[in-house]
């Protein structure tokens, strides 16, 4: 990992003092032990900010969008010809290419707007997985050490194995490395476990109609309606999300259920071919929403159905961009046989 | 009050199910007017809601029509590749595909979507269709999941 994080720097340097891009989003360390943060540097002596480690969590992809996006408007204003484009690198692990795929499927930006920085991933730690295996105590110093975190806390020094607190996500993660980058720092990464990736939803699906509702409603009790998940994610960038359109009003703002029921699975129906398992909505959900149970769903759908994976390839289309005749369509109503 | 206000879960007298069928224009309705025009019978329990196109329908009509109170909802289109803008009903099965399953995943019942294809000529298949449909519906009873209990204000100043 230092290695990597050491290529990360002189390839980081490189392209500020080439200019090759203006500015590199990547992670530095965070505030509190154990943590990192994004950062955006501009300057080659910014590079030696960059870390690379099992605390990156973030999905970079979110900020390239919004200082692409953002950038352009303000290209707007100027003749054609004096419009300058805005080159972003951005440190990338596997789910972040995939979400960057994804806005390029989607014609958010061109490939040569980005510089992409591929760095292998081997899982990020799930702060509330480590919060609850620290019965909540905060942590004083801590250092990851090979596959152990060393912890010190108010009651005394504690050693956790990282597996044991790395994201759900991550630990069934079936794309761990970049599937696109410009440069790779270092050599790819071990696969993860991703033979049980939907193992929860095989679970769920046993269960009857009324008690998946059950869960459902549960879940969707404790949504405060926060939108945070909805602000994390990178590919709701909507620029009016259909949470806020009044004309038509799509989803009421009461606090009968129904509304955040139906906020949440339109929020969540939006990522079919979109959502790519990054995490990121369940790690800033401040009330603990289980989204996940319902988002990987989509995603094994969108497989069995399609036989693809969100932005899992470059030269192909979304999966609902698709149009083929030859889908499945067992779920074709038929009157008098079958459904 | 209207029919959702009531107590969900109980199956109210002479309740009958109330069906939003949203078909295309150029083949479902066309074969609903068939059905019609021959006067084939069938039940009256759909609100058919006409759009250009089955790839026009945002999968959120099918949500906002379960909110607003509706027993079951019905999508219907052209065959594939009989569609009049060429592959609109393409784009519409993969989306429907994965609402229904998506549906069902949080615990709708299965007969409360319903998807398929009718054409211009089969004004006897429409019938059948919503015969089905309308039975599907009745079997499960009144609709009680997803449904927006509090009357939303604009319905309620529209009264
Ligand atoms: S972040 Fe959590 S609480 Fe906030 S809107 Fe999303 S699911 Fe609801
Ligand atoms: S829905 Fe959540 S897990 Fe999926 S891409 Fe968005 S932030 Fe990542
Ligand atoms: S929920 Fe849907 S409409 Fe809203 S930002 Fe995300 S993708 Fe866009």
């Amino acid at each position: 990992m230092e290695k990597v994080e050491k290529k990360l720097r002189e390839e980081a340097k490189k392209l500020l003092a080439e200019k090759k891009v203006d500015v590199i989003v990547g992670y530095e360390a965070g505030t509190l032990p154990l943590t990192a943060t994004p950062v955006f540097i501009t300057t080659p002596e910014e590079a030696d900010k960059l870390v690379w480690n099992s605390f990156c969590q973030h999905n970079l992809a979110k900020y390239v969008h919004d200082l692409i996006s953002a950038h352009k408007d303000s290209q707007k204003r100027l003749k054609p010809e004096d419009r300058k484009r805005k080159v972003v690198g951005v440190v990338t692990k596997g789910c972040t290419s995939r979400s960057l795929v994804i806005h390029l499927q989607e014609r958010q930006y061109e490939r040569m707007d980005t510089a992409i920085l591929g760095v292998p991933c081997t899982g990020y730690v799930d702060r509330k997985k480590l919060a609850a295996k620290l019965g909540g105590e905060e942590i004083l110093e801590g250092s990851l050490d090979g596959a152990n975190l060393k912890i010190k806390t108010a009651s005394g020094e504690k050693t956790i194995a990282l597996k044991e607190v790395l994201a759900d996500n991550c630990l069934t993660c079936r794309i761990n490395n970049p599937v696109i980058s410009d440069s790779m720092m270092g050599e790819p990464a071990p696969p993860m476990d991703f033979a049980s990736e939907y193992a929860g939803v095989d679970e769920f699906e046993k269960l009857s109609p009324e008690e998946r509702w059950a869960y459902f409603e549960k879940e969707m009790a404790k949504c405060i309606r926060c939108a945070a998940c909805r602000q994390a994610c990178p590919s709701c960038y909507c620029r009016t999300c259909f949470a806020e359109q009044s004309m038509p009003q799509w989803v009421g703002i009461s606090e009968d259920p129904s509304d955040t029921q139906a906020f949440q699975f339109m929020r969540m129906y939006h990522m079919v071919g979109r959502c790519v398992d990054c995490g990121s909505c369940v790690s800033v959900c401040p009330m603990g929403v289980d989204l996940r149970k319902f988002l990987k769903k989509l995603d094994k759908d969108c497989f069995v159905l399609f036989s693809q994976r969100a932005g899992e390839k470059i030269d192909f289309p979304a999966p609902l961009q698709d149009q083929r005749m030859d889908d499945k369509e067992e779920f074709i109503y038929s009157p008098g046989g079958g459904h | 009050m209207s029919q959702h206000d009531k107590p969900a879960g109980k199956k109210s007298e002479g309740w009958e199910p109330k069906i939003i069928a949203i078909v295309c224009n150029w083949c479902t309705y066309a074969g609903a007017d068939l059905a019609g025009i021959s006067r084939i019978q069938y039940p009256p329990n759909v609100r058919i809601i006409r759009v250009p196109c089955t790839g026009r329908i945002n999968p959120f009509y099918v949500v906002k029509a379960l909110q607003a109170g509706a027993d079951g909802v019905l999508i219907s289109g052209c065959h594939p590749g009989e569609c009049h803008y060429i592959t609109g009903n393409l784009s519409a099965r993969r989306k429907f595909a994965t609402l229904k399953s998506f549906l069902n995943y949080i615990g709708l019942e299965d007969g409360r979507t319903t998807f398929t294809w009718v054409s211009a000529s089969e004004g006897e298949r429409f019938a059948q269709v919503i015969k089905g449909v309308t039975e599907r519906v009745r079997a499960l009873g009144p609709a009680t999941k997803l449904i927006k209990k509090l009357r939303d204000v604009s319905v309620a100043a529209a009264k």
